[in-house]
């Protein structure tokens, strides 16, 4: 397959061209499930069960996805998600919470052996991680860049955010961009105090993101389509699923940890 | 809220590192130290099992040390080898003294 000229000087593409990736398209799970898979396919990556892996994330219901260190009720309103039917999930992975409609956002993860990102910073994996996908927005005409720690963003404000976690000499990166926000319903789920916004300099929830639908006419489907496609040109892929052995494990542990109560409200 | 909460009180203070993350301190005083400390946040910690060691090294705390003295003890808590990032000692020992001492305006 021919591959695109290498775009960005500093992506370290040789480290994606050492590998074979399986591409897993979209399939709406529940939030849970989609948070148990991170952890199950990046140990299996890391134990040599499965190869380099890009994932994208498909959604059975809306949700707040909590970072591994946010305290449910510094951030979240349960009152209005209950009402709303909007469950209440924990990741594996640091940073801030998400507001998921599933046709809101588009969410994937890489999950990669560690070997990938040996001698980087961790700064430099995040940007590591996503250049390729900044790199198949701008061939949208989407005008976007990395912005450290861990943003996508652009002229017409922030586009979504990454997050990693490390199992078993494996990464896992993952990625969520904004398409078409509910900003109504999302402040009143998620509590977004004025400190947060202390040194953005700006008022309102919305005025920080810049969701694609905003800068582009494209349907959701088509972004991902393409980017996917980027990916394939890019990269050595091939197609992929997750296995029934991995659902399997992955269900159990919803059960016993990820839809508990004991985790989703490890921090209060 | 303004001046000091009643020994016993739920406390709660927040910092954000300027173009980095937010560090979120919730307790209770009791006799005079920092009891049922939570620190939460949107940084990262690698590992992220860091993270008990770290509130753990605020329990128990006296609430009249100093900043420097809780930050250095936050530092000293993190075990080498694990990496916060967006965040540090300094910016929870701020939180911790915005909890303790709330600025009239703020909640």
């Amino acid at each position: 397959m021919e591959r695109a000229p290498v775009a960005v000087p500093d992506a370290h593409d040789e480290r994606w061209l050492a590998h074979t990736w399986q591409v897993i398209p979209g399939v709406p799970r529940p939030p849970a499930m989609n948070i148990a898979l991170d952890e199950v396919l990046t140990e299996r990556v890391g134990a040599g069960l499965r190869p380099p892996t890009l994932r994208i994330w498909g959604w059975s219901a809306p949700c707040v996805v909590l970072g591994r260190f946010q305290s449910v009720r510094n951030e979240v309103n349960e009152d209005a998600a209950t009402e709303n039917g909007i469950a209440i999930v924990r990741r594996i992975s640091g940073g801030g919470a998400m507001f998921i409609e599933p046709e809101g956002a588009i969410t994937w993860s890489i999950h990669a052996p560690e070997a990938m990102v040996q001698g980087m910073s961790f700064p430099e994996s995040y940007a590591f991680f996503d250049a390729w996908v900044v790199d198949a927005l701008r061939a949208l005409g989407i005008d976007a860049w990395y912005a450290p720690l861990n943003d996508i963003t652009s002229a017409n404000g922030k586009i979504g955010g990454a997050a990693q976690a490390r199992r078993n000499h494996a990464v896992l990166h993952h990625t969520t961009m904004a398409y078409e926000m509910n900003t109504d319903l999302m402040t009143r789920v998620l509590r977004i105090g004025k400190e947060k916004l202390s040194d953005k300099g700006i008022r309102s929830a919305d005025k920080r993101v810049g969701p694609l639908r905003q800068q582009t006419a494209l349907p959701r489907d088509t972004i991902i389509t393409h980017m996917l496609n980027q990916f394939r040109e890019r990269y050595p892929a091939a197609g992929g699923e997750v296995s029934a052995e991995e659902l399997e494990e992955a269900a159990r542990r919803v059960r016993d940890r990820f839809s508990t109560d004991a985790w989703t409200h490890l921090l209060p | 809220m303004a001046g000091t909460a009643a020994d016993g009180a739920a406390r709660h203070g927040a910092h954000k590192t300027p173009g980095g993350k937010m560090v979120v301190v919730d307790f209770r005083v009791d006799d005079g130290v920092l009891r049922d400390v939570v620190v939460s946040g949107d940084f990262f910690l690698y590992p992220e099992e860091a993270i008990e060691p770290l509130t753990a090294s605020l329990e128990g705390m006296p609430a009249d040390r100093s900043a420097d003295e809780m930050a250095q003890a936050v530092a000293a808590a993190i075990p080498a080898g694990a990496e916060l990032l967006g965040s540090s000692p300094e910016a929870v020992a701020e939180a911790v003294r915005r909890a303790l001492n709330p600025e009239p305006e703020e909640e």
